[in-house]
């Protein structure tokens, strides 16, 4: 049983030394679009015919190319023979490279199809014999970046530096590209002298020259980009090759390196806490108000400089304005400028003089000025004042705004002068009570104002009255003559009603009345005699008949009866012509 | 009883005098040796005894101006200018002073007559013209009365004369007496903050119509909730300001 297995073996074996191959090897079955395919056609028998697969899509890069391999070793002949070709896919995806056919001692034999997935590119590895490759691998352009993060018009600084590794050397190199920094502020720092030092990039031992050192401040918030440098480099890249002295040959290519894009997040500076009159200063600042005199005459100048020093941006902001008070005349400042700029940002100082002039004399306090910046070390704003300055002006001319008259004289000018000193205290107190009683609109006033005013009617009622009573002539005349009757008619008028003692009573008033007036005795009174006085008195004769019939009237009266209505009539009548001779009596 | 009582306040009144011109004295004195803020203290007290006059507030105007005060120097200088409104030398340093302030307006041009009649009025207090007032009307009074009674036709033409000229100057001093009155009824203040902005609605939300500066003389025209006057500058300009950065006079 054992033999038998065993010449089966041996049977087979000797079957299988026999056999023909015919195979077909793909160096990989999966690999990037951008990488290349070597399938080789393997027999062990020479044949003919060969009829390659189609290659669908792939696209043949090299080949056919034919190798036959034929060696005895111990006695046993191998032999193969090869097909080998190249292929590039074309595209991404799953395919298969279809069978080949080869006739071999009559018959036909195939190869069975292969698979082969195409992915995506994939990184090529490096010829590392490839001097592109060496260039690429040896040079290197860092941009490196201070800080990504910055606060709005913090300082970052870009220094640039070239990589070159110990075995590689740089003939020379020219910039392509400067980069420009859109959104930042920029200044280059001078690199004097290219030195080149020892440094570490990635682990290894390099050497590196400093190309250029910019300092940016970020003048916008967000992200911000900044362009990168393009540099074509001349390379020398050592070779397989050795010299005849066994040294390694040197070859040159060319390499465009360039640091790549860097992009930075600028922070806006917090809204919390900031001041009015921050002004974008962000830094470590101190902040000065000077003159260059405290006391000047007027009309001379003086100036006024503002300064503020210290670290941060300072080109980029306003100094802040003194508020000078109106009186005094200011010109535009001048600015300067006194800035270095290192890699660390700007430093120096930044100053406003202004020109000031007094045209009058007097004190001029010039307020304290305040001056905000962020301190980007403590992250807060910061408010510097200014110490307050006081200018004092003398002399010089008055503050009178009157306006310079042409025809001014030396005199006018002294003496204005004179009355433009700033007086002194006055040392007279005049001192009275704030809260004063008022004298106006109390009725107080009012009385003594509109009392007098009543004086005038008053003064005129009575005048008015008085002159009444010396204008009136009708008035006084009945007036007077009531008084007459009264004077001599009283007694009568008493007793009338009674007969005899009312006409006796009549008759001596109307004797009295003759007696006063026309001065004649009591014996002579007759008639005629009565009569004739009267008309020597230019009397009319009316009134002397009726005073004569009274009188007769009063005679008769004796011996006649009366009645009282009687009495009153003649007492009347007597009254009338009393007045009547009066009248002509004068 | 009646008259010791009145004796005695009349004691009191005159101590009081006696001793605001002692401490007057004694601050003045302080002010020659340059101890303004001494000298302020003093003057202060007198104040609160409730005294003052235009050299009082005049004299404070001054050592503020020495200290470089601007606001405290142009209040009591104003206050000083209402007391005794044609004083030159308070003016004077009034102008002094405000050639220390920040802002410069140019004043709304003055008629000439308005300018006249304002000085006119300022010559003398309300009162004043108050017992002017009094004094004319007896003066009319008499000449009509004398001319009313008077009997011969050139003394009677003369005296209504007098008395038609003396009822004019009477109505143009009640005129100027009204005009007194006006003008004591002006409200003014003085800016105490260094800077303050002027709004346009009596509050911090609204926008900002100008900025004045510690010093400036502004008219009020009324006020709101104790806290906010709307003010009137020189140059007709209107806005609102806080009632902490002025002080009224």
């Amino acid at each position: 049983m054992k033999l038998k297995s065993l010449l089966l073996i041996i049977f087979l074996s000797s079957f299988a030394v026999a056999q023909v191959k015919f195979e077909a090897k793909a160096s990989k079955t999966q690999l990037g679009v951008n990488e290349r395919l070597r399938i080789d056609f393997t027999m062990n028998e020479d044949g003919d015919n060969f009829t390659p697969p189609s290659f669908e899509n792939f696209k043949v890069v090299g080949g056919p190319s034919q190798s036959i391999n034929n060696s005895w070793i111990n006695g046993v002949r191998s032999f193969s023979k090869s097909y080998t070709y190249f292929l590039s896919p074309t595209k991404r995806g799953t395919f298969s490279i279809g069978q080949s056919s080869i006739e071999i001692d009559g018959e036909v034999y195939k190869t069975s199809p292969i698979k082969i997935t195409v992915t995506a590119a994939v990184d090529i590895p490096k010829d590392p014999n490839d001097p592109n490759y060496i260039a690429s691998e040896s040079i290197h352009l860092v941009a490196e970046v201070s800080t990504t993060n910055p606060y709005l018009n913090e300082p970052v600084s870009v220094v640039y530096k070239l990589y070159v590794a110990e075995n590689t050397g740089v003939r020379n190199w020219s910039e392509l590209d400067s980069p420009r920094y859109n959104d930042f502020w920029s200044q280059n720092i001078d690199v004097k002298g290219q030195q080149v030092k020892e440094g570490k990039y990635k682990g290894e031992n390099y050497r590196y020259v400093v190309l250029k050192k910019t300092v940016l401040y970020p003048q916008k918030t967000g992200k911000l980009n900044i362009e990168p440098l393009s540099l074509d480099v001349s390379v020398e890249v050592p070779s397989k090759r050795r010299d005849v002295f066994g040294r390694l040959m040197m070859t040159t290519t060319n390499r465009i390196v360039t640091a790549g894009k860097r992009t930075i997040n600028v922070k806006p500076l917090p809204s919390s806490g900031r001041p009015n009159d921050f002004s974008g200063a962000v830094g470590n600042f101190e902040f000065n108000m000077m003159s260059n005199k405290s006391t000047l005459k007027a009309t001379e100048a003086f100036e006024l400089k503002l300064e503020v020093s210290g670290k941060g941006n300072l080109k980029l902001f306003k100094l802040p304005k003194p508020n000078l008070p109106s009186a005094l005349e200011v010109y535009e400042p001048e600015h300067s400028e006194k800035v270095s700029t290192t890699l660390s940002g700007m430093r120096g100082s930044i100053s406003d003089t202004y020109t000031v002039v007094p045209n009058t004399q007097g004190q001029y306090p010039i307020p304290a000025v305040t001056f905000s910046y962020f301190d980007l070390n403590t992250e807060t704003y910061k408010t510097l004042s200014s110490n307050e300055l006081v200018v004092s002006v003398t002399g010089g001319p008055k503050s009178n705004s009157n306006e310079n008259s042409p025809f001014e004289g030396v005199q006018k000018t002294s003496v204005t002068a004179l009355s433009n000193q700033f007086s002194s205290f006055k040392s007279n107190g005049h001192l009275e009570p704030i809260a004063k009683n008022p004298f106006y609109n109390t009725s107080l006033f009012w009385w003594l104002f509109l009392g007098p005013l009543v004086l005038i009617p008053m003064v005129i009622l009575l005048t008015r009255k008085l002159s009444q009573r010396a204008m009136d002539i009708e008035g006084n005349k009945t007036r007077k003559s009531n008084k007459l009757a009264r004077k001599y008619l009283s007694a009568a008028k008493k007793t009338i009603g009674k007969k005899d003692a009312f006409y006796v009573a009549l008759e001596k008033a109307l004797h009295n009345y003759l007696k006063s007036k026309l001065k004649i005795e009591t014996s002579d009174f007759r008639k005629e005699k009565i009569s004739i006085l009267l008309s020597q008195k230019e009397v009319q004769k009316e009134p002397i008949s009726q005073f004569l019939e009274v009188l007769e009237s009063c005679e008769l009266a004796r011996y006649t009866p009366l009645e009282v209505a009687d009495m009153e009539r003649d007492y009347q009548k007597a009254a009338e012509v009393i007045n009547a001779l009066d009248k002509q009596l004068k | 009883m009646k008259n010791v009582i009145l004796l005695f306040f009349w004691w009191i009144a005159t101590l009081g005098y006696s001793q605001g011109n002692l401490q007057f004295d004694e601050a003045n004195a302080l002010y020659n040796n340059g101890k303004y803020e001494a000298a302020i203290t003093i003057y202060e007290k007198i104040l609160e005894s409730n005294l003052h006059s235009s050299a009082l507030y005049f004299n404070m105007g001054n050592c503020y101006y020495k200290l470089n005060k601007i606001a405290p120097s142009i209040y009591h200088y104003e206050k000083a200018l209402k007391l005794s409104p044609n004083d030159k030398e308070i003016q004077n340093n009034l102008n002094f002073a405000q050639q220390m302030t920040i802002d410069q307006f140019d004043a709304i041009p003055e008629l000439e007559t308005s300018k006249f009649i304002n000085k006119t009025a300022n010559t003398f207090s309300v009162d004043g013209w108050a017992i002017l007032c009094v004094l004319l009307m007896c003066v009319f009074v008499g000449f009509f009365i004398a001319y009313y009674l008077s009997n011969n036709t050139k003394t009677k033409r003369i005296f209504f004369i007098m008395s038609i000229v003396s009822f004019l100057i009477l109505i143009f001093i009640f005129v100027l007496l009204n005009k007194k009155i006006d003008l004591d009824n002006e409200r003014f203040g003085i800016i105490y903050q260094q800077e303050i902005n002027i709004k346009t609605e009596p509050n911090l939300r609204s926008e900002t119509a100008f900025v004045l500066h510690e010093g400036t003389k502004v008219q009020i025209i009324e006020s709101y909730k104790n806290t906010w006057s709307k003010i009137k500058l020189i140059d007709g300009n209107i806005g609102w300001i806080s009632n902490n950065a002025l002080k009224e006079f």
